[in-house]
């Protein structure tokens, strides 16, 4: 552990209030206005207050199932959203809007992701491992696919079109406090990651050599899969398909606090809900409430790019 | 109970068979090495061992226990594995990756306690990287890494420590370095080290296996599994097999090329003596001569090195003149060479009669290899022995410097 390691933290979670507060404040009805509305209360209870508490568990979701995801595949270019995770909770979760009108959306979406992680899982494994060409691509191929199915789900769907494009773009307009309760599972599947951090760290390494160590290496790769899946599909169920905040957090993060998952998976949860709460707050007092996803996707693209570019020179 | 004990083991990938039959045990605490030629299933008998590979059938016991009952973690609290050198993706401190040791040890809603902390500090003073240990494994040697990953399995506290040429990467000076510290573990932990190096693996192992093509061919203390023979059936080399001198272990010295027995057309008798002929006769041997040589004393390095390429060899007493009798051995053996290569020697009235001899034999072609230039031998038979050669000069003998030389002269009169 690095000395200054506790101390990120510490300040991770004191930043994460103060920007929950801040976040609580500000918005498209500004402070000065809010205080003297007689529908101030129900401005700041009812729509604001688990709004952010949504774009903190989800923020945290995403960056927890980023990290896990990048130690498996022993790859800083995994994210739920690249290697497909997130499309098949979109697409899962667009199925329960327009067979059940929205009833079960976490579930479909978890069985989504589950099934698009586990696909792209069978087939970028080549001989044991799973090279970044093979990931990256089967992702894209996959992603391609679900796109399809995506649009062929909104070209029948006719009504629901406006609810799907939601998931498309990702965003936390029109959350509410079920939307809360639906995310708090979030924090279980977290806890349920961390527990397999020191096996993470060992995998780090190379797959025979944390056999090893008595890594239970399959196993712990299909709990952990399963695991990111269930956070990813909650995570899409509540704000749709928010892309880059587990492809960028955990990277910051590791700069930071060093490769122990340990630390790691603490640092990269606080710094992604801290990341998605002010991603919100800011494209919902400044762009007439755009969806987040846009906002996201315009760092975390060039990011990936940057990264790309870092790894082939490497 | 046999700390670990492999009967009757297959292993292939896929349809491709790696090992078949494979039997042995190890003993608990000695240093079990096993070495083979390339593709012989070396490092996939380790890996059968350490259940990363599944085996077809047979069965493998840890202290009597059978190998797939344990679990993971079971598994490598009782072995641990040294690899080759590894890459270390992410920037973990030497600390993090031996504490990474401890993990078969700690409970998955455990963290580490003191005691695992003092574990770990002992295993890296014992592999000699307890400076190391706040430096990031990025940042330090392949001979400092490659003692971490040994630090790291000594925290595992095994019984049995499996080695996968773990140190074939270094240079020497760090392979003895490891090795050394390998050795000090004995006693208490069960080695068992795939080896490239067979003098190494001579020096450093209690008893060793060989393989070849998937089976054991021989099991036992290396000066019984390294012999010339099982060398040369194994490697297909052409080896020879002498005692080190300070340790008493085997100590093996390929014969560069291959000994080209079928190439044989000429014979050539060499007198030499002092070690001035050994590498005159291991060319001459190597270009395809039938060779003899003599009159040698038997502590003569020369003929010990003729001894050892097999190359037949005139015999005398230690500071015995050359009797009557030993003159008769090496005049047939003149007569049966096509020619005849003196080395620059020294002569004394032991040898004298080595050239003495030439004077019989007129017309026999002579060559005279000196390396040194003008003063062909040192002489210390006041003379006699120069005015010998001059006289062989003045009727034909060669004089060359080189030992390419010899070869041309030969051969370009063969």
């Amino acid at each position: 552990m690095r000395r200054t390691t506790p101390i990120v933290i510490l300040a991770l979670a004191c930043t994460l209030l103060i920007s929950m507060a801040c976040a609580v404040v500000l918005g498209p009805v500004s402070p000065g206005t809010l205080v003297t509305l007689p529908s101030a209360w129900m401005i700041v209870w009812d729509v604001r207050v688990p709004r952010v508490i949504a774009a903190a568990l989800v923020g945290c979701g995403l960056a927890v199932a980023g990290t896990a995801m990048q130690g498996l595949f022993r790859n800083p270019m995994a994210d739920p959203y690249i290697i497909g995770t997130s499309s098949g909770g979109a697409l899962g979760a667009t199925l329960a809007i327009v067979l059940f009108a929205g009833t079960g959306r976490p579930m479909f979406a978890f069985a989504g992701a589950m099934a698009a992680t586990f696909t792209v899982y069978f087939i970028a494994r080549k001989g044991g491992r799973i090279p970044v060409e093979t990931l990256l691509l089967s992702g894209v191929a996959l992603a391609t696919l679900l796109t399809a199915l995506l649009s062929f789900l909104m070209y029948t769907s006719g009504r629901s079109l406006h609810q799907i494009m939601f998931w498309l773009m990702g965003g936390f307009w029109n959350i509410s406090w079920n939307d809360v309760f639906i995310a708090l599972p979030i924090l279980v599947g977290g806890v349920g990651i961390y527990l397999f951090a020191r096996d993470l760290n060992i995998l780090a390494l190379n797959e025979e050599d944390a056999i090893h160590l008595g890594v239970n290496v399959e196993r712990a790769k299909q709990i952990l899969l399963a695991l990111s899946a269930f956070v990813t599909g909650i995570a899409v169920a509540v704000a749709g398909s928010i892309g880059f905040i587990g492809l960028i957090t955990p990277h910051v993060m590791r700069l930071i606090v060093g490769p122990d998952h340990r630390f790691l998976f603490p640092a990269a949860a606080l710094a992604g809900a801290i990341l998605l709460v002010w991603a919100d707050t800011l494209t919902r007092t400044f762009t007439g409430d755009m969806p987040v996803g846009i906002l996201t996707a315009c760092f975390g693209a060039p990011f990936f790019i940057y990264l790309l570019r870092s790894r082939m020179k490497a | 109970m046999k700390p670990i004990e492999i009967i009757d083991v297959d292993v292939s990938y896929g349809a491709k068979k790696i090992l078949e039959a494979i039997t042995f045990h190890a003993v608990r605490g000695e240093i079990l090495g096993i070495v083979g030629p390339n593709g012989s299933g070396k490092t996939t008998l380790l890996k059968a061992m350490s259940r990363v590979v599944a085996r077809d059938n047979g069965e493998i016991r840890l202290d009597e226990q059978g190998l797939d009952t344990l679990g993971h973690r079971e598994l490598a609290r009782r072995i641990a594995v040294v690899p080759q050198d590894i890459s270390i993706g992410f920037d973990y401190t030497v600390r993090d990756v031996v504490m990474m040791g401890r993990h078969p040890h700690i409970g998955r809603f455990a963290s580490e306690t003191a005691r695992d902390l003092e574990i770990c500090d002992r295993a890296m003073r014992l592999a000699n990287v307890a400076d190391l240990a706040e430096a990031s494994v990025h940042d330090i040697s392949g001979g400092e890494r490659q003692r971490v990953l040994i630090a790291r399995a000594l925290a595992q506290e095994p019984k049995i420590l499996l080695l996968d040429e773990a140190t074939s990467n270094l240079d020497i000076s760090h392979q003895i370095e490891i090795l050394n510290i390998i050795r000090g573990l004995t006693g208490t932990i069960t080695v068992i080290s795939v080896f490239h190096d067979l003098n190494l693996a001579a020096y450093y192992c209690d008893r060793l296996i060989m393989l070849k093509e998937k089976r054991v061919v021989a099991v036992g203390e290396p000066r019984y599994v390294l012999t010339r023979e099982n060398l040369n059936a194994v490697y297909g080399i052409d080896t020879l097999v002498k005692t080190h001198p300070l340790t008493g272990r085997p100590y093996i010295l390929p014969v560069y090329g291959r000994a080209a027995k079928d190439r044989l057309y000429e014979n050539v008798h060499v007198v030499c003596g002092g070690g001035t002929g050994s590498d005159l006769l291991y060319a001459l041997r190597e270009a395809g001569f039938r060779v003899s040589t003599g009159v040698l004393n038997v502590f003569d390095t020369d003929y010990a090195t003729a001894t050892a390429l097999g190359i037949p060899c005139v015999t005398e007493a230690p500071f015995a003149a050359i009797s009557p009798g030993t003159r008769e051995d090496l005049a047939q053996c003149i007569d049966a060479a096509y020619a005849v290569v003196v080395t620059a020697m020294p002569i004394g009235q032991g040898n004298i009669e080595n050239i003495r001899i030439l004077e019989d034999y007129p017309d026999k072609p002579v060559i005279l290899l000196n390396s040194g230039g003008n003063c062909l031998f040192p002489d210390y038979t006041g003379g006699e022995a120069e005015a010998i050669v001059r006289r062989l000069l003045d009727r034909g003998a060669i004089p060359v410097e080189r030992i390419e030389e010899v070869l041309q002269a030969l051969t370009s009169r063969a």
